[in-house]
């Protein structure tokens, strides 16, 4: 059984009065383990499907399109929720908060899934498992850096551990290395397989990264909304 | 619980925060000093102002009305009624020496009942003292020495008494205690006490005088007293002139009083104004001319009927010390039942209950205090509107930090933080600074309250800064108590306005979508 479908896709910008078509009818399934990595060029609609996909937006209510993850209607249930325990995000550029430090990014990711009581009851769990993937992507001795201090592919591997703090079937990311050198984009690209192949994650890459595609166990090319 | 992590972090790490906390703590601070001064200025005034009227006054202007002892023989009986007293009030002018006619609100009263229903004792001026006034560092009050205690003490008995002892005769003799700005031969100073004043005048004849009078003390300085006799039907007499001495000088602490009124001892006033009891020719006796209005010269016999004294006023004293508001009008309903059954053992010799005024101090002062409360109520409206400018400060603040911190509450969205949860992080820092503000200005005001004389008085010897002079604002020590209440409502009111603040660009960031936040450069 599929662990993502998404059937009928349909999203629609409006530039002013102007209505821009982004996704024009875009269906595809993910399979449980699976690397898929979604291929085309500027404006071809490849991150507004992984949003989609992950719940950051919704598709257009008419035609109706429907996202099912584990085999549920997204839309049906709480989005939120969604976001925060079967998904995890990795942008091109980190997003990470300037104001904290490596571990405060990372635990933000169980303060927002558990609660104030669940995170407050599981403090301390959660601080060591931050700590224990910090230490998984290589970064044990820069918990108490603020972003500013760190290296492009460090901020990174800040983004993929936070994305993983909380152990979502899904890991959604777009242009993990497009902001990244090419040694260090591949280094980073390598760590993320790894840890897809230990953690049996389902993993959706928007990359226009021709290399990075070939590692995928399967690719699907978007050109105009279309796959 | 990101909320908090989150809010403790932006308020450590960014200078907006902090000078928004700044402005409220001002604000605050501006706020709490400013009404704390004003509410005790207002008690000081309200209980300043009921220094000479007592707590009730039964009143029937103009004639006045008969057996009033008997009347305050019923009043004191009752259990609410801690003291009464006969009071007269006309208007009337004095001319002190050297000095021109004056008009003037004369009191007639008697010293001792007077002190005992109102707070008269305590507004005597000339007495003897021992410890300075709050601000006279050097002593420079002349009833701490000068004339000697044992004639500070004459003068200040005199003073209760309304009398003065006649030099030539060595008698008692009437007296009045004007108010200590009446004469004009007074000179307030800075530290709040008073020196007679020596000064030149112009005469009417063009001449220049020298004077260098105290009148209590001086035994050849009476002032002229002239008032306008009423009958008991209300028909005037002519204007009565008479020279009464100065037993001493009253300072209610109200200006206007203290500048206008003067107390008179009761026995002198009513002979004057012919108010005291005498024999008077009946009406009726000689019945007039249907031609031209004057009586028949044929004589018929003259009847008399005897007119008993009489008072316009009786005020009243409540037990139980201070009387509030409340306690004063249980007493007025007391004070009108009290009248209704002795009206109605003298009907037709007394006015009706219906006809008299029974009024509290609050009532007498009516004008007076409401004019404070007013400026009070301006005052908050303007400070409304200051903290209204608070509150717009906090959301300008806000929302340009809401606008820098976009992609942050995307990528808070993209992890799973609802719309909600978003609103309340900016909500929470909104009041966050409140807080801190709120407290900063708390704990800044209450300094400054406590401390306001001592830097009041810094200001004035540093660098020559008198706010409150009290030449000029008539008190002597600026009201430095903060009231737990005001402080609680203002320190929260400080707070919410923050949070009010914060509200609108909160749900502008919850509402935004995830993607354009996230977008957002």
């Amino acid at each position: 059984m599929p662990l993502l479908q998404a059937h009928n896709l349909f999203k629609t910008y409006r530039l002013g009065r102007v209505p821009v078509p982004v996704l024009r009818g875009v269906s595809l399934s993910v399979e449980k383990g699976e690397f898929l990595a979604v291929l085309g060029a500027s404006g071809s609609g490849k991150s507004t499907l992984l949003h989609l996909l992950g719940g950051l937006d919704t598709p257009d209510a008419e035609p109706r399109g429907r996202i099912e993850f584990d085999g549920k209607d997204i839309a049906a249930g709480n989005l939120d929720g969604y976001r925060a325990t079967s998904v995890g995000f990795v942008f091109q550029f980190y997003h990470l908060l300037p104001e904290l430090t490596v571990l405060g990014n990372v635990l933000l990711a169980p303060m927002i899934a558990r609660g104030p009581l669940g995170y407050l009851g599981s403090k301390a769990v959660a601080k060591a498992k931050a700590t224990e993937v910090l230490a998984a992507v290589g970064l044990a001795h820069r918990l108490t850096h603020r972003p500013a201090e760190l290296s492009g592919g460090e901020r990174q591997r800040v983004a993929i551990a936070r994305a993983l703090m909380n152990d979502p079937p899904l890991l959604l990311a777009d242009e993990p290395t497009g902001n990244l050198d090419r040694a260090t984009g591949e280094k980073i690209m390598d760590e993320l397989l790894a840890i897809r192949r230990a953690r049996g994650l389902t993993m959706v890459v928007v990359t226009h990264d021709a290399e990075i595609a070939a590692k995928a166990d399967r690719q699907i090319r978007l050109t105009d909304g279309r796959m | 619980m990101y909320q908090a992590v989150l809010t403790t972090t932006y308020l450590r790490s960014k200078i907006m925060p902090l000078l928004a906390a700044i402005g409220v703590a001002l604000c605050t601070l501006m706020v709490l000093v400013t009404w704390s001064v004003m509410t005790g200025f207002l008690a000081m005034l309200i209980n300043t102002g009921r220094t000479l009227a007592g707590d009730v006054s039964i009143g029937w202007p103009g004639s006045g009305f008969a057996y009033y002892d008997e009347l305050i023989a019923d009043l004191e009986k009752d259990p609410l009624v801690e003291a009464a007293c006969p009071k007269i009030e006309t208007f009337g002018s004095i001319t002190p020496p050297g000095g021109r006619p004056k008009g003037v609100l004369v009191v007639g009263v008697d010293g001792p009942r007077f002190a005992k229903a109102t707070r008269y004792e305590s507004t005597i001026w000339w007495r003897p003292i021992s410890t300075p006034l709050p601000k006279d560092k050097h002593r420079h009050d002349p009833r701490l020495g000068g004339l000697g205690a044992s004639a500070w003490e004459a003068i200040y008995q005199n003073g209760l008494s309304l009398t003065r002892r006649d030099p030539k005769t060595g008698q008692s003799i009437p007296a009045m205690v004007p108010g200590i700005h009446v004469t004009g031969l007074n000179n307030r100073y800075r530290e709040g006490y008073y020196k007679p004043l020596v000064s030149e005048r112009r005469t009417s004849d063009g001449r220049t005088e020298i004077i260098d009078a105290f009148l209590p003390f001086d035994d050849d300085q009476p002032v002229g007293l002239t008032v306008f006799p009423i009958d008991s039907q209300g028909r005037p007499y002519e204007a009565h002139t008479r020279s009464l001495p100065v037993a001493n000088e009253f300072q209610s602490g109200v200006y206007i009083t203290d500048e206008s009124l003067v107390l008179v001892n009761l026995a002198a006033l009513q002979s004057m104004l012919k108010m005291n009891e005498g024999l008077r020719v009946a009406d009726g006796s000689a019945p007039p001319s249907p031609t031209n209005g004057e009586s028949f010269a044929t004589p018929q016999p003259t009847k008399f009927v005897t007119d008993p004294a009489r008072v316009t006023h009786v005020i009243l004293r409540g037990k139980g010390g201070d009387g509030d508001i409340a306690s004063a009008r249980a007493l007025r309903d007391r004070a009108m039942a009290v009248y209704d059954a002795f009206a109605k053992r003298h009907e037709g010799k007394v006015p009706p209950t219906s006809e008299m005024e029974f009024m509290t101090w609050e009532d007498q002062n009516a004008t007076f205090i409401n004019a404070v409360r007013t400026e009070r109520t301006l005052m908050l409206f303007l400070f409304m509107i200051i903290s209204l400018t608070a509150v717009l400060l906090v959301l300008s603040i806000f929302w340009s930090m809401v606008r820098e911190k976009t992609q942050d509450i995307g990528v808070l969205r993209s992890m799973g933080a609802s719309r909600a949860g978003v609103a309340w992080l900016w909500v929470s820092y909104g009041l966050a600074i409140g807080l801190v503000g709120a407290a900063l200005g708390l704990a800044g005001s209450v300094l400054i309250i406590v401390n306001i004389n001592p830097i009041h008085d810094w200001l004035g010897e540093a660098l020559g800064i008198v706010v409150w002079d009290p030449r000029v604002y008539y008190f002597t020590q600026i009201p430095n108590t903060v009231d737990p209440l005001d402080a609680a409502l203002v320190f929260v009111g400080g707070v919410l306005s923050c949070g009010l603040g914060a509200m609108v660009p909160a749900l502008r960031a919850a509402w935004m979508s995830p993607v354009a936040a996230l977008r957002n450069e």
